[in-house]
């Protein structure tokens, strides 16, 4: 099923004539009636230009590609019409006309395939929410969920408690009292 | 900046020989569009900006297709080729491509109101 478009390369190609007059090139892909049967349904009335990316005959928009395998609209008389007018000058197609045609062979331009789409925004919003929750869980959890923190946590506590290690003399070589200066009955510079 | 034609071992190609093959292929009277958009496919997948010379050549292969928005088609790749460098890059080259343009009668993206967004697709995850 991939690459079903592969099988036509090899029908392009100047035919072998012994004796050729005139130069022959076709700017439309001959398919058979095999590979028609199986792409046209499934694309309807559109003209198979190209490979492609990968011998799919879809229309993918993409950058590092940008010929897609068929044109984006199917031929209708309005386009083919204008498809004869592009077989003259150019400059005598009118801007409107140049759009069309471009509208016909292809979905969006580049600057449209690469337009921002403010997805990001959906992205922050999805993490600023994830915080608020875990906040809310946090809280939830404190209240409900731990015991009391213990009492010897207290400023209180610890401020009479390092009284006392001073008192006891704890450390008075290398450790806390030895900071102390008991004269001054301040810490020591 | 020399660019490997097949894998790592074997001749490397030259830029000159690069630009050659393609304008080769461009310049070939009787190409037609299957290999017209291989080509241009190729070329936008290869690692560098286009000379100017290969694009006037793949513009002139346009016109002899009769296919105008290929044209136009071909010049948003190569802006889009230029990557964050557009603006040192794209005025070089359509400075360049200039005459071919005015011949031809193409517009350039910029000049078709192409270079912003004209038409919004709905995005197939919102339907």
């Amino acid at each position: 099923m991939s690459n079903s478009l592969l099988r036509v390369v090899s029908r392009i190609k100047v035919p072998q004539r012994a004796i050729s007059s005139t130069p022959v090139f076709s700017s439309n892909i001959v398919l058979d009636q095999r590979l028609k049967d199986e792409i046209y349904p499934k694309i309807g009335n559109r003209e198979v230009v190209g490979f492609g990316i990968n011998g799919q005959a879809t229309y993918i928009d993409k950058g590092a590609f940008p010929c897609p395998a068929i044109r984006f609209k199917e031929d209708t008389p309005e386009i083919l019409k204008l498809r004869e007018k592009e077989k003259g000058d150019w400059k005598s197609l009118s801007l409107e006309e140049k759009k069309e045609l471009y509208r016909a062979s292809f979905c969006q331009t580049y600057s449209e395939m690469h337009a921002p789409t403010g997805e990001w925004k959906a992205f922050a919003a999805a993490l600023l929410f994830a915080f608020v929750g875990a906040g809310w869980l946090m809280a939830f959890v404190k209240k409900v969920v731990y015991p009391p923190p213990p009492s010897t946590i207290t400023r209180d506590w610890q401020e009479a408690q390092l009284q006392k290690m001073l008192d006891q003399e704890q450390g008075i070589i290398a450790g806390v009292s030895s900071k102390w200066d008991y004269e001054k009955l301040e810490w020591k510079k | 900046v020399a660019t490997a034609v097949r894998q790592s071992h074997g001749k490397v190609e030259t830029d000159e020989e690069l630009d050659n093959r393609y304008i080769a292929y461009f310049e070939r009277p009787n190409i037609d569009g299957w290999e017209i958009r291989k080509a241009m496919n190729d070329l936008t997948g290869e690692d560098l900006v286009p000379e100017p010379k290969i694009i006037i050549a793949a513009l002139k292969a346009c016109r002899r297709l009769n296919d105008f928005s290929l044209a136009v088609r071909y010049l948003e790749s190569v802006q889009w080729k230029c990557g964050n460098q557009k603006d040192k890059i794209w005025p070089y080259i359509h400075q360049e491509i200039k005459p071919t343009l005015d011949e031809l009668g193409i517009l350039t993206p910029e000049e078709m109101g192409y270079d912003k967004p004209e038409l919004a697709l709905q995005s197939v995850y919102d339907m």
